[in-house]
Parts: structure tokens; C-alpha cells; sequence
């Protein structure tokens, strides 16, 4: 197992929204998704992740609505409003960016500079 | 239905959009989680199934924790930890009944009595009118300029109305005319009072009619129709509150009318003249006997933006034109002046209501005090609980915000019980004096007061909750959790300061409620130089409407004769003593101000003297005395002319009379304005002519009851007989059990002469008389409120004290017995437990005298006679000697510890 990796603040709700993006999951669903994309690397708390999906139902960028599980029992599914796929679309923008912009400076040596 | 399904689907929308989700449905959410997490994971590792179920219930928690998670997330945690703290509170006053009563009593009184000053002041300074743009009405009045505080209405005919009315600031214009009507066709006559109105009354009051209709532009043609409007507790008086009165006939001054309409309570126009019982149309007034022109009173409504400086700029040409055609009704000197109609209530009661508020403000400050020495003495049994609190994690902010919002739950229980009373509280003032209030403004909880007193609840729990609370957050948890109960953190300087701050304030009310009752004392005690105790006033008003009648009595002489045919009639009723006939001469303001001369003296300026019609038995009903000379006899009263009396204030300001040494008898006045101009008035032949003074009688009040007599002169009521008179009638017994006796015997003489009856228009005694009069109303209600008020201050303030020393000697019970136990003198205990109440008491008192003697000066200016040196040690005595009782009853419990129990509490 490779080493597990600490989120940065704010980025926990880009995930879900990305998790969410692929299919409409319920929130254990994209608790274990987000794991098996990060390759088990990820270790996130469930009481920041509620907090998480909570707000993002509350601002409107995702919505919630009580359907069926696999394996057939109730679970509450959660899929991306349309206002909630912009939001992603624009967080993955400015995420992307960033990442490029840090990754140039770290990248630097010093006979390039 | 068709409309309610989609209005309800959207109010579901939008509520599905802003509520948060249930606390089911997140538990429900949580517990499936759960479920997978079990399965799917633990069990899929291979765990068993029960404690797969354990090992899941110990990493994601309880789902009912979920609930506090997920409004944490979206913000409404502040709000689940208030209601919290609210709850808490509530409880934690159930749990002391005592403390919560008394905390909240104390702020009941306060705010109720503020909210009710602020309900009055709403409704008789800042809305007292039904009106519509009521602000915007003004009543133009002239001012002579050599008595600038003095204002005269005036009266104008039809084309000067239509002059003003199309002036360039004006948006609109009423025209009034008020007068004596009676309603006939009854039994027996009934005395009401008329107003003529122009067509446009409904457009320009705004005021919809409660029942029928207003009087309409429509009314005024063909000469007016004969068509009335009832005002609402002449309807309520007259006709029971009948709502199937409209279309009914009334019959008023011999002539039919159709009742149109009845206007509701609020309306009572008008209130500076006289409150009309029926509105008229004023095209009628043409179709009158004996009016030689239309008199319309004014009333301006300006455009939205004119102001008043300019409008009355625009105005005074037009009104100095109407001087130049009447200048017989203006005084050589004048101004024009537009007055809101406010204005003459704003004079009289502002100030009243102005020192009524800050009494009661003072009241509220007191009963915020003792809230806050109440929580501070609860505070200290309750700082295990608040160590405990902090020692587990709570912050002070934490704390403090609990102490608060109990403190609201305090203030906010006591400003409901305080709106419920103000409700009534308001009406007293307006029940104690009611000449000082506009008869339309009606006391009301509304919008506005309900949102002050949600304000005054917030702002006095923030006001007595923030020094307990700051002061018991402090806390040092180490040093309080060991020693329960018997920490002794002093909270004394704030106490002391609170105490203080409280007997000063008291004392303060205390002496002017003082004041108020002496002044008040002093008024009921100042002679009056006349005696209204069982004189009885009657209003008779001759036929003049019924012509057939009027024509046999027309004449000075069968006038004169006529009444003193009724005179006699009524004073041979058996309990009669006396019968005087006057013409408007009632006391304690009786006649009207009139310029004289006197012989021998340059008319350089005209002085003015009251000027009363009086008949020759006036002085000896009224118990007037007579100091000098003689008063007319009985054939010098029919001629009328050649004689009058003057008081011994007149004597002594112009014929310089002291003590009887003068020649006054014998002297000459003259009264140039004394001429026959009434409608219905007849006029002696010599009536301005030139009167030997025969008499000099004693002085009575004729300018309220507190203020010096104004000189005055008397002359026979025969000299300018008007159509109306009064009879002072004084009996042996309370005057009104022979008022059916005396009816009687006015019918023996005329069936059908009209008696004014009833206290509302007319017979009253001379007692009522000095009721209504405005000091003496005012000076009642602040010795009655201002007494009120400090009693409850007092009350307040000895509860305070009572309960600093009260939870001293339970904290301190230990240290007592110890005391005792060690041989302490009982008295040294005593003293012990008193002296920090003792103290401030004794800073309070002295802060209140220098106090009271700083605003003793300003008070002066508002009631007359304020400061008074035996009113303020009586209060200060009064207030040392209740405050030494109130420490001194619970300090004698720490004489009487046994010292055995007060170890074994240890």
C-alpha cells in the first residue's frame, strides 16, 4: 500500500462533486468511490464528510432524493444539479491551473532559473 | 380550489427549497450508511456480524448526532444552541418561583407603564388624527400682536372662503360652522351641538363612514338637502347603536332631517370648539331664520409640498383684504398665522406627558436594577453550576451569552405581562384628565408600540443581564469547585453601586411625586373666593327656532320678563335656596376678556378686563362678597344700562383701592364693545355707554383656579340679552337630587322650554366645574401617577435591598455561627450582615438629594410650586426609615444562627 495523502482545505467538495459527476451515488457510495479512484490512498473522516455533502445539498449543487440500493435496501442517492456540474467544471478549471503553476515553480532547478 | 392547488405547489417548492431536511430523514440517511459500512466492509472483512455491528456504532457514532452535524453544516447551530439556552432559562426560573416572580414583576411594572406613556404619547402627540394628510391640515388664526400668546379663530362668508380655498398653497379647504341645536319632536327637548360642514367634509377627512354615507358634493344642491350625519356616541347616546338607522328621520330645530350616515368612533370633529353631535350641510345655513350671511370657520389642507412659512406668506394679503371689509373683528394689531391643527394639544400636553414619560422611565431604570442585583445574588448559588461548565470546556463567551439569554427570558416574560397592563395603564391618564386630550385619539396597541416594547425587552435584558454576566463568567474553576457553596466571591462594589444607583433614583420620585401632592394640596386648600359646594349650573335656551314662540319673546323686555318668571319658579322648589341668572359666567373661567375705559384716565392703550352678564343675586349664590357700595337692584336690572360692580382686584389695579380707603364708588367705566351684534342678542338702549361703579365685591377665580384673579367687571345680564342664559341654582342638599323637581317646575311655566341636562352638555355642579379645569386636572393626575409611581419605586428598591442582604446572611450563615460561637457581640453580627446595604443606602440617599436639588430647578419650570423643602425630607425620611427596615429584617436572621447547626452545614 502506497502512502495515504492529507486533502487540502476546500478540496474534499471538489471531489464529491467529481464522484457524484460519474453517476448518481448514495453517500456511503461516494465515500467508497472516491477511495477506489484515489487508490485507497485517501483517508477521509466521516464527520467532514458529511459536514461536506450537507453543505453541498444546502448551497443547491447537489441534490438528494431516497431510492434503492444494489442490494435492494432504501439509501438516499445524490446526483449534480446543473448548477452543480458548472461549479465543478469551473473549481476543476481553477484547480488545474493551480496545480500547473505550483508544479512549474516546484519543478524549477536551479540552472533553469 | 382551482386557485389554492398551484399556490399551494408553489409554496412547497419553495419551501422544499429553503427548509432544512427533517431530522428523520438525515437519521434515516445516517443509519443506512451504517448499514453498508457493516456489510459491505466489515463484514466483507470477515468480521462477525454482532461485532461488525459494534466496531461501525463505535466509528461513525450515533445517528441521532448526525442531526448536530448536519445543522452545524448549514449554519443553524447558533439558532438549535439559543433556543437551547432559552429553554435552559425558562427551566432554570421555574426552578425559583420566588426569584422569577420578582425579577419579572419588577420589569413588568417598568415596561408596562413605558409602553402605555409611549401609547399615549403615539395617540395624542404623533397620530392623534382620523384624518387623511392630517398633518398637512392647518387652522389659520390671527395673533394680536400685543398679546402674541393669545390666537383668535375667525369666520368668514362664502366668497372669502372661495378667495382662500383657490389660493395657490392650498390642495383643499373645509368650512365649519358649530351651534346650538335641539332635537325636537320627543318628549323633551334635548340641547345638541350642530356643525355646519361644506359638501366637500367626506373628500377632505378621508374618514369612511361606519354606516350610510359621508356628506357629498351632491348634497348641496337645491339649496342643501335636508340630510344629517350622526356622530358615533351621539349615535350610541341617542339611538342605542341601531345599525338600521339609515334613512330614519330626526327632527332638530322643528324641521325633518334624513339621517345619511354615522361616522365612526375615532371621528370626534371638533375637539377645539365643540364636539359635534350631528354634521349638517352648510348649504342649509342659507334656508336659516335670521342669518344674514353663511359663517364658515376655516380649516386648510396644503398641497403635499407647500410650507408653512411659505403659505403663510401667500395667505396673509388675502386675510388683510378680509380685515379691510370686517375690520370690527380684528384687533388693530394682528398677524396671520397657520397652525396645525396639533398644535393647540401639543401646548397643553406635551409637557404633562413629557415629565410622565420621565418618571416612568425612571421607574423602568429602578425595576432594570433590581434585576440585575437579584441575578447577581442567584449568580452566587449558582457558580458551582456555571465552574462545572466552564471546567468542561465552555468558553466565556459561552457563558456569558447563557446568562444573557436567560436575562431575555426574564425581560421578555415581563414585557409581555407589561403590554398586557399598558393596556390599561394608558386609559388612566386619559380617565384622571380628560380635558387635556384630543378626543379623537384613541389608545391602541399597534404595530409601532408592539415594536418598542419588543425593543425595550431587548435593550433592558442586555441593560440588567450584562453586569451578572459579565461578572459571573469570571470564573477561576480550580478555586471555585472545591468549597461549594461557600465561595465568597464579592460581587459588593457592584451591588453597592446597583443599590445606590436605585435609592437615588427612588428618592428622586419619591420627591416629586412629593411636590406634586403638595402643589396639588395647595390648590385644593387656595381660596376660591366663591363657594361651589351645592350651586348647581342649568342651561336654558330660548325658543329660538320655533318662530311663533320667538316672536312673543323677542323683545328685550318679555325676555327678561319670561326668565325671571322661570327663576322665580325655580326658586320656590322646596331645598332651593338660591337662583342667580347669568350669561356665561361660570367659574372657575367665567366671562370673556373685553376692553374698557375708565373716566379721568387717557385711553391711550385698552386694558382688558373679564367682563361677566350676571343678575343681581349672581354674588350672594355664589357666596361672592360684597366690600364696598351696593349691588343693582331689581329696576336698575331690568334697565340694564347706567351700573356695574367691579372686583377688588379691578379696585386696586385701577382706582386705586386698598383696604375700602378710596373713592372707587362713584367712579365711570364704559365698555365700547358691550353692543347688541349677536343673531338673536337685544341690546339695553345705552348698553356701551357710560356705568357708574356702585360696588366693590371680593375677588374670584375667574382664570383657572391657580392662576391670580384678572380684574373684572359686572354688569345686569339684561344690558345685551342673549338667547341663551344660565341658572346658578344653589340648594341645601346635593344639588342634583332636586334637578327632577326643578324640571317639573320650569315645564309648570313653559311645556316645552328646554333644560340642557346631563353632564356632557351642560348642568353640572360648580365642583365639576373646578374638576374639569385643565391645572387642576393636570395637577390630580401627576399627584395621583407621580404618587403611583414612586410607591412602586419604593416597593422595587426595598426588594432590592431586602434581597442583597437576604442572600448575604444565607451565604454567610457559616461565618455567623462561627462569629457567635467565638463570643461576637449579637449587634456586631448584626451589622456585619447589614453594612454593605447600609452604606449604599446612605450614598444613594445623598446622591438622590443632590439629584433632586440639581434638577429641582427644571422641574420648577414644569409644575408649578415644585420644589418644596417638606416634601423632599418627608420623602427622604420616609425612604431611610423603609430601607433600614428592609436591611435590617432579614439581617436579624444572622443574630439568630445556632452556632452548633451553622458548623454541622460545613
Amino acid at each position: 500500500m502506497t502512502k495515504p495523502v492529507e486533502l487540502p482545505q476546500g478540496t474534499l467538495e471538489m471531489l464529491i462533486l467529481k464522484a457524484i459527476s460519474l453517476g448518481p451515488l448514495h453517500g456511503y457510495g461516494i465515500l467508497l468511490r472516491i477511495q477506489q479512484i484515489s487508490g485507497q490512498r485517501l483517508e477521509i473522516l466521516q464527520g467532514s464528510f458529511y459536514t461536506a455533502v450537507y453543505r453541498l445539498e444546502r448551497r443547491g449543487w447537489i441534490k438528494g432524493a431516497w431510492g434503492e440500493s444494489e442490494n435492494s435496501r432504501r439509501a438516499r442517492f445524490y446526483s449534480l444539479t446543473a448548477s452543480g456540474r458548472r461549479q465543478l467544471e469551473s473549481e476543476t478549471a481553477k484547480w488545474t491551473d493551480m496545480a500547473a503553476v505550483v508544479a512549474g515553480i516546484l519543478d524549477k532547478k536551479a540552472d533553469e532559473i | 380550489m382551482s386557485l389554492l392547488g398551484p399556490i399551494r405547489k408553489l409554496w412547497h417548492s419553495i419551501y422544499q427549497a429553503i427548509a432544512p431536511r427533517t431530522h428523520s430523514d438525515v437519521e434515516e440517511e445516517f443509519r443506512s450508511t451504517l448499514d453498508c459500512y457493516r456489510r459491505e466492509d466489515l463484514i466483507g472483512q470477515g468480521l462477525p456480524e454482532e461485532e461488525a455491528r459494534r466496531k461501525a456504532r463505535i466509528e461513525l457514532g450515533r445517528p441521532s448526532a448526525q442531526n448536530e452535524t448536519y445543522r452545524d453544516a448549514i449554519g443553524l447551530r447558533l439558532f438549535d444552541e439559543l433556543g437551547r439556552d432559552m429553554r435552559f432559562g425558562l427551566r432554570a426560573l421555574r426552578r425559583n418561583p420566588g426569584f422569577a416572580a420578582v425579577a419579572v414583576l419588577s420589569l413588568a411594572l417598568g415596561i408596562g407603564a413605558t409602553t402605555a406613556m409611549f401609547s399615549l404619547i403615539y395617540a395624542v402627540l404623533l397620530h392623534p388624527f382620523p384624518y387623511a394628510g392630517a398633518d398637512r391640515i392647518v387652522n389659520p388664526v390671527w395673533i394680536d400682536q400685543q398679546h402674541p400668546d393669545e390666537w383668535s379663530w375667525f369666520i368668514l362668508n362664502m366668497a372669502q372662503f372661495d378667495d382662500l380655498r383657490l389660493a395657490a398653497p392650498v390642495d383643499a379647504a373645509l368650512g365649519f360652522n358649530p351651534s346650538h341645536m335641539e332635537i325636537t319632536g320627543g318628549g323633551l327637548p334635548e340641547d345638541i351641538s350642530g356643525v355646519y360642514l361644506t359638501e366637500n367634509a367626506g373628500t377632505f377627512f378621508g374618514v369612511h363612514p361606519l354606516l350610510g354615507r359621508n356628506i357629498e358634493p351632491s348634497d348641496a344642491e337645491n339649496g342643501g338637502h335636508s340630510i344629517v350625519v350622526l356622530n358615533y356616541r351621539f349615535w350610541q347616546r341617542h339611538f342605542g347603536g341601531d345599525r338600521h338607522i339609515i334613512g330614519q328621520i330626526l327632527e332638530i330645530n322643528h324641521a325633518p332631517y334624513t339621517i345619511a350616515g354615522v361616522m365612526p368612533r375615532r371621528f370626534a370633529f371638533n375637539d377645539t370648539t365643540d364636539v359635534g353631535d350631528v354634521y349638517l350641510p352648510g348649504s342649509l345655513m342659507r334656508d336659516l331664520a335670521n342669518v344674514p350671511y353663511e359663517a364658515y370657520i376655516p380649516w386648510l389642507k396644503l398641497r403635499p409640498h407647500a410650507t408653512l412659512a411659505a403659505a403663510n406668506a401667500a395667505l396673509e394679503p388675502i386675510v388683510r383684504q378680509f380685515a379691510k371689509e370686517h375690520p370690527e373683528r380684528f384687533s388693530d394689531r394682528w398677524r396671520l398665522a397657520l397652525q396645525p391643527i396639533i398644535v393647540p394639544f401639543q401646548q397643553g400636553t406635551g409637557p404633562t406627558l413629557t415629565l410622565l414619560l420621565a418618571g416612568v422611565v425612571l421607574l423602568l431604570i429602578i425595576g432594570c436594577a433590581n434585576c440585575s442585583i437579584l441575578l447577581l445574588a442567584r449568580g452566587r448559588t449558582r457558580q458551582h453550576e456555571l465552574a462545572i461548565r466552564s471546567a468542561i470546556g465552555a468558553s466565556r463567551w459561552r457563558i456569558v451569552r447563557q446568562l444573557l439569554v436567560e436575562a431575555m427570558a426574564i425581560s421578555s416574560t415581563g414585557a409581555l405581562l407589561g403590554v398586557a397592563a399598558s393596556y390599561w395603564l394608558a386609559k388612566l391618564p386619559l380617565l384622571l384628565s380628560p380635558a387635556s386630550f384630543p378626543a379623537e385619539s384613541v389608545i391602541r396597541i399597534n404595530a409601532p408600540i408592539l415594536a418598542f416594547s419588543v425593543a425595550l425587552a431587548l435593550v433592558c435584558g442586555i441593560l440588567f443581564g450584562l453586569v451578572p454576566a459579565l461578572r459571573l463568567s469570571r470564573h477561576d474553576a480550580a478555586r471555585m469547585l472545591p468549597g461549594r457553596g461557600v465561595a465568597a466571591a464579592p460581587a459588593r462594589h457592584r451591588w453597592s453601586v446597583l443599590i445606590a444607583a436605585q435609592i437615588a433614583l427612588t428618592l428622586l420620585l419619591m420627591a416629586t411625586a412629593g411636590s406634586a401632592i403638595h402643589s396639588f394640596l395647595r390648590l385644593m386648600q387656595m381660596p376660591l373666593g366663591y363657594d361651589p359646594a351645592n350651586v348647581m349650573k342649568l342651561g336654558i335656551m330660548l325658543h329660538v327656532h320655533d318662530s311663533g314662540e320667538w316672536s312673543r319673546i323677542q323683545s328685550r323686555e318679555a325676555r327678561t320678563a319670561y326668565i325671571e318668571q322661570l327663576r322665580e319658579k325655580v326658586a320656590s322648589v322646596p331645598g332651593v335656596s338660591m337662583v342667580a341668572i347669568a350669561a356665561d359666567a361660570t367659574p372657575p373661567y367665567p366671562g370673556a376678556k373685553i376692553s374698557f375705559a375708565i373716566s379721568g384716565t387717557r385711553e391711550r392703550e385698552q386694558p382688558q378686563a373679564r367682563v361677566m352678564l350676571v343678575g343681581p343675586r349672581y354674588f350672594a349664590a355664589l357666596r361672592i362678597p360684597l366690600l364696598q357700595g351696593r349691588v343693582w337692584n331689581t329696576d336698575e336690572n331690568a334697565r340694564g344700562d347706567f351700573v356695574a360692580v367691579v372686583n377688588q382686584a379691578f379696585a386696586t389695579r385701577y382706582l386705586g383701592w386698598s383696604n375700602g380707603m378710596s373713592n372707587a364708588l362713584g367712579r365711570q367705566l364704559r365698555l365700547p364693545a358691550l353692543t347688541g351684534q349677536g343673531r338673536y342678542a337685544a341690546a339695553s338702549a345705552q348698553s356701551a355707554a357710560w356705568r357708574q361703579i356702585i360696588g366693590v365685591v371680593g375677588d374670584a377665580r375667574n382664570d383657572g383656579v391657580d392662576r391670580p384673579v384678572l380684574p373684572a367687571i359686572y354688569v345686569p345680564y339684561t344690558t345685551v340679552l342673549p338667547s341663551y342664559v344660565q341658572f346658578f341654582v344653589r340648594t341645601q342638599r346635593d344639588p342634583l337630587a332636586s334637578l327632577h323637581s326643578i324640571r317639573a317646575a320650569i315645564a309648570s311655566v313653559a311645556s316645552d322650554q328646554q333644560v340642557s341636562s346631563g353632564s356632557f352638555n351642560g348642568t353640572f355642579t360648580l365642583n365639576e366645574a373646578i374638576e374639569r379645569d385643565e391645572q387642576y386636572s393636570r395637577q390630580r393626575l401627576f399627584s395621583i401617577l407621580f404618587g403611583f409611581f414612586s410607591a412602586m419605586a419604593l416597593a422595587l428598591a426595598l426588594v432590592g435591598v431586602f434581597s442583597v442582604v437576604a442572600y448575604t446572611v444565607a451565604q454567610r450563615t457559616t461565618e455567623f455561627g462561627v462569629r457567635l460561637a467565638l463570643g461576637a457581640p449579637r449587634a456586631h453580627v448584626l451589622w456585619v450582615a447589614a453594612r454593605l446595604a447600609l452604606v449604599s443606602t446612605a450614598a444613594g440617599m445623598v446622591l438622590g438629594l443632590a439629584l433632586d436639588s440639581f434638577l429641582g430647578a427644571i422641574l420648577a419650570h414644569w409644575m408649578q410650586g415644585a420644589f418644596a423643602a417638606g416634601s423632599l425630607f418627608a420623602a427622604a425620611a420616609l425612604l431611610a426609615l423603609s430601607a433600614l427596615l428592609a436591611c435590617l429584617w432579614p439581617a436579624r436572621y444572622a443574630m439568630s444562627v445556632p452556632p452548633g447547626e451553622a458548623l454541622r452545614c460545613q
